[in-house]
């Protein structure tokens, strides 16, 4: 029953913030789990000894002030909403009549396999990662809307007229930076290199630093944050591109984006994890990273599948 | 529960903890801990206890914590040890000056990465790890659903623990 190292240390810490809680009584199957392999024994203890150390450090905090109720839009009453639909239609019915919003869009696009980069009148650029679309607005220059695909934003900062980023419901605001917006089948991955982003503000408000990657459910606005080097960051610009765990399914689909040819993988290992770092070939052998993802790279009419070694 | 209750939990289920200590990989240090956690609710027990069994797994598993702590502490501690002993002297006994910046340095980046969570997330973690407030109260609390208290400690959980570690590399 052995784990990918990133599984298990996700369970060992849903042990650990389980057992946090006072009722806490799962104490059979938590043996079983810490039987099936020694390795969850290691990862559980590493994690719950680092968690233990932040007593001292917690409690030296200043306490933060009484707690409000705050609840989700989907739980806000009927009465409510409707005062909110009806104050925000008025907010729009009056900045129409104080001016005609202009909008004046365009539309840069790659076709899968093919990268380009684009400057802004501001200096700005955005690189963009093949099969990808991104629309501007001359009216309206420090917005941009990720349709589909990856791109890299390196934005020259200005604090009175932030740069915003739009992908599906995920809205972005730079705060002095560089950072790449991956959309991809509903999923949305935001990773900075340099200044910081912030996520969602008036949602989760998360502010995303240099070296940190955010992962997010575009739906749902579940996310996980993480460490990434900075220099590794939008790798596909030099054809390089660094996996601390993601599935074969995301490694392949990144493989299709940057080749611009289909790479499925087979169900049964489309979940399997991969940490390392790809060095891209030449279209033509791409199947010399067979052996760096331990799979069999098979080519068939549709373009290439991995299966299991 | 009585003093007398508890210590007969304790040895009608001596085996249950004892294949809970040997899961944990103590191995010969198994009857170890068991002997200790004698001790324990020997010489300090509890008030009433709603789940006798529970709590002593939950005591067990904070030895087993506790003694992790204390071996990396002591092997980090040798390591300084002899570092200071073969030429670079002062870099582990930092005057307390130093010490007391570091701490200070640590706890604005506790708070920071508090912050870095958003109001929500953060909230949510204190009221569990600190206040111990269950999951399912928060979410009363808050008026929020329980998955996305899950989500938010999750996310909380692994930053701060990661932020803990990456000073235990220092």
């Amino acid at each position: 029953m052995a784990q990918e190292p990133a599984m298990t240390e996700q369970t060992a810490l849903d042990w650990i913030i389980r057992q946090r809680d006072p009722g806490f009584d799962d104490w059979g199957a938590f043996v079983l789990w810490l039987e099936a392999d020694p390795a969850h024994a290691d990862a559980y203890h590493a994690m719950a000894a680092a968690d233990k150390g932040l007593d001292d450090l917690l409690t030296s905090l200043p306490t933060v002030q009484e707690m409000t109720a705050m609840p989700e839009p989907a739980r806000l009453n009927r009465r409510a909403w409707i005062g909110g639909a009806l104050a925000a239609s008025i907010v729009a019915a009056v900045s129409l009549y104080l001016y005609v919003p202009r909008s004046d869009p365009w539309a840069v696009e790659t076709a899968p396999g093919v990268r380009r980069t684009v400057t802004l009148a501001d200096g700005s650029n955005i690189a963009l990662n093949g099969g990808t679309r991104v629309m501007l607005d001359h009216a309206n220059p420090r917005t941009a809307s990720l349709e589909r695909g990856e791109a890299m934003f390196t934005i020259s900062h200005d604090p009175d007229h932030p740069f915003e980023v739009q992908a599906g419901e995920t809205r972005l605001v730079d705060i002095g930076t560089a950072f790449n917006v991956l959309r991809d089948n509903g999923q949305i991955d935001i990773a900075v290199s340099e200044g910081a982003v912030l996520y969602n503000p008036g949602r989760e408000a998360v502010r995303i630093d240099a070296g940190h990657r955010l992962h997010a459910d575009d739906k749902t606005g579940t996310y996980m944050l993480d460490d990434i080097p900075g220099s590794t960051v939008a790798g596909w610009r030099q054809g390089r591109l660094v996996y601390d765990g993601q599935s074969l399914e995301r490694v392949a689909a990144d493989l299709s984006r940057y080749y611009g040819i289909n790479i499925a993988v087979t169900p049964a290992i489309a979940g399997q994890g991969f940490r390392g770092v790809l060095s891209l070939p030449p279209k033509e052998k791409i199947e010399t990273l067979a052996p760096i993802l331990n799979v069999n790279m098979r080519q068939d009419a549709m373009g290439w599948i991995l299966t299991p070694r | 529960m009585t003093k007398s209750g508890l210590n007969a939990i304790f040895i009608a289920n001596r085996e249950r903890l004892l294949r809970f200590l040997a899961a944990h990989g103590a191995g010969d240090a198994a009857e170890d801990l068991l002997q200790e956690l004698w001790l324990k609710i020997e010489a300090a027990p509890p008030g009433p206890v709603g789940n006798p069994l529970s709590y002593l797994y939950r005591t067990a598993n904070n030895l087993v914590i506790d003694r992790h702590r204390a071996t990396t502490q002591a092997v980090k501690r040798d390591r300084a040890w002899s570092e200071s002993v073969s030429g670079e002297a002062g870099q582990s006994d930092a005057p307390l000056s130093e010490r007391q910046i570091i701490a200070q340095q640590q706890l604005e980046q506790v708070q920071q990465a508090l912050d870095s969570l958003g109001q929500r997330a953060s909230r949510i973690f204190r009221r569990h790890r600190i206040d111990g407030i269950a999951q399912k109260d928060i979410a009363a609390e808050l008026g929020i659903s329980l998955s996305t208290v899950e989500s938010d400690l999750r996310l909380a959980y692994r930053t701060m623990i990661d932020l803990r570690r990456r000073f235990d590399e220092v």
